[in-house]
């Protein structure tokens, strides 16, 4: 009843037939202690949150108000635009408190950035599908492991199309058909549609995986460049992925007290 | 399109309840012929995707409700809203099983007297919707709560040991579903999908949620619930392309005793793959009810 963008909500028959995907060499494992399924790959399954403050700016930033302080997760530093881009970003950082699409719109986050939002996220792990079911805004991706590769004719989701692999103990994860509307991050880093985002997902030991995403966009950046951060294991007891309901609430503050039209 | 669907399906259940005196022990004696294949860790497998028939709050005594005067598109509001279409075998092999309400078997819901009598006040103010509160809440691209879940879109079951997760297409609804024995979250947590905890009885998954808000619906004519709602429901598979499901409602605030609701997920065909639904994004529903943006900023919501 509610649905719209009704060509996305279709159920798609894949009939992936030849997914002509080179083996790729099973790196013996290097990690100890991590926990492995019964076929041998690293069990990613468990809840995951970072601890750092990439939501609200990737690069180095000092604090403000309601903004944490942080070091770059940007190797090298700093991000590489081009030179329009570069204006653009500097525009979306001065109306960052009305135009952030996830943090004020409370659309979907969008890859990577639905990574490192400071909430956490479950990782369901099974053969040939990976769910990574995020708190913020009841987020969901479905990481594919069975060979598939990206369907060609598909329209940008919000969440990407997200096809992964295994080499040796890492989830390589390629992310493409991402909508231009997501942020990277609440001081206005963006991307285009033509944003191809990289993923690695390596555990390092029982509680850790480290995490790195390349983003490749001809159209904003100069080259590829990438992100590293560790997602923490979240191990308190009964912990739980709860519910970041973010529309709720700004439909309550926005329209809470608002007369709909013609009613006097 | 959906109080047309709600309209034949009470009707077919009507005709089945006169031809079949008691469907659910019918159901509940067939079960036992099939036994599932089981997952690595001993229980029935139910993974793959479906689609879901048949559950509905329907009621015998309904009020009229305002929202059902929309025709045959369902949509009472002014929006861009189009429909999906999930894809599944015959549809025949659902002939005579259990839909709908089955406990009252006469679909008279065992209201309170003042919550009935409230709710008759609230509908007929969700047209025009007199404030934020009488907007129906599947309109506003919330969590569904248990029952309101467009059933025009797939389903997907995935398993691993000790968890059960139930995805839904349907705005990328995802339950995970604990069946590792572990308990509810604490009283002070209110959610709009509850906190379910599962546990297996054989061929049968049961699952026990409570911890919800009094955010969510249950159907056109019952708009809300209370949060001492809670829920009981149970998925057997009873054939490769069946699951036998039964949801027993409990809102002591709002009935004097537990509703029981029966529905089938039937195997959907192919390799079906849920693709993004993305509801809030696009939706210009609240919008065009109050004449601004939901959004203060200048990213555009619709294009």
């Amino acid at each position: 009843m509610t649905s719209k963008r009704g060509w996305r909500s279709r159920a798609v028959f894949l009939l992936v037939l030849c997914a002509a995907i080179p083996a790729v060499g099973q790196a013996q494992a290097n990690a100890p202690n991590i926990a492995r399924g019964p076929d041998g790959k690293p069990d990613l399954n468990g809840i995951w949150q970072v601890l750092n403050s990439a939501a609200w700016d990737l690069q180095d930033h000092s604090a403000a108000l309601g903004v944490p302080p942080g070091q770059s997760v940007v190797e090298g530093g700093t991000i590489p635009y081009l030179p329009a881009a570069a204006a653009k970003q500097r525009d979306n950082f001065e109306h960052r408190d009305t135009d952030d699409p996830a943090e004020v719109t409370c659309y979907l986050p969008g890859v990577p950035r639905a990574t490192y939002m400071p909430f956490p996220f479950e990782i369901i792990q099974t053969p040939k599908l990976i769910v990574f079911s995020y708190e913020f805004a009841h987020a969901r991706r479905n990481v594919f492991t069975d060979g598939s590769s990206h369907p060609s004719g598909f329209p940008d989701f919000w969440m990407g199309d997200s096809r992964g692999r295994w080499e040796g103990d890492t989830l390589v994860v390629d992310v493409t058909n991402l909508d231009d509307r997501t942020w990277l991050d609440h001081a206005g880093n963006f991307h285009s549609d033509a944003l191809h985002v990289v993923e690695r997902y390596t555990p390092i030991d029982a509680g850790h995986i480290m995490y790195e995403a390349t983003l490749e966009d001809p159209k904003v950046f100069t080259r590829p460049w990438k992100i590293t951060m560790p997602l923490y294991r979240r191990i308190e007891k009964n912990v739980k992925v709860l519910e970041y309901e973010c529309v709720y609430y700004l439909q309550e503050k926005r329209y809470g007290n608002a007369k709909p039209i013609g009613v006097p | 399109m959906r109080t047309a669907l709600f309209g034949i399906s009470a009707a077919a259940a009507v005709v089945a309840m006169i031809m079949m005196p008691a469907p659910a022990n019918a159901q509940e004696k067939a079960a036992p012929k099939y036994v599932a294949p089981r997952t690595a860790d001993g229980h029935p497998d139910m993974q793959g995707a479906w689609a879901r028939r048949g559950v509905g709050l329907q009621e015998s005594n309904a009020p009229n409700s305002p929202l059902g005067d929309f025709g045959s598109t369902g949509q009472p509001y002014p929006t861009v809203f189009n429909t999906g279409v999930s894809t599944t075998q015959d549809r025949s092999v659902l002939q005579g099983r259990p839909t709908g309400v089955i406990d009252p078997a006469d679909r008279v819901l065992p209201w309170r007297p003042e919550a009935d009598a409230a709710r008759r006040e609230f509908i007929p103010k969700m047209i025009p919707p007199a404030s934020l509160a009488y907007i129906e809440k599947s309109a506003r691209c919330v969590l569904p709560g248990p029952l309101e879940a467009d059933d025009r879109h797939p389903y997907q079951i995935i398993q691993r040991p000790g968890y059960f997760v139930m995805m839904y297409e349907y705005n990328h609804v995802t339950r995970v579903i604990p069946t590792d024995g572990r308990s509810h979250v604490g009283p002070d947590i209110r959610l709009f999908m509850g906190d379910p905890v599962g546990h297996w009885e054989g061929e049968t998954l049961v699952v026990d949620t409570t911890n919800f808000n009094d955010k969510t619906s249950l159907g056109r004519t019952v708009p809300y619930h209370s949060d001492a709602l809670h829920t009981i429901e149970r998925y057997t598979k009873i054939d490769p392309n069946i699951i036998d499901y039964q949801i027993t409602i409990e809102d002591p605030k709002m009935f004097t005793r537990p509703i029981k609701i029966a529905g089938t997920f039937q195997a959907a065909a192919g390799e079906t793959e849920l693709m993004e639904f993305a509801c809030a994004e696009g939706s210009q529903t609240l919008p065009n009810i109050f004449g601004f943006e939901l959004a203060p900023g200048r990213v555009p919501a619709n294009r």
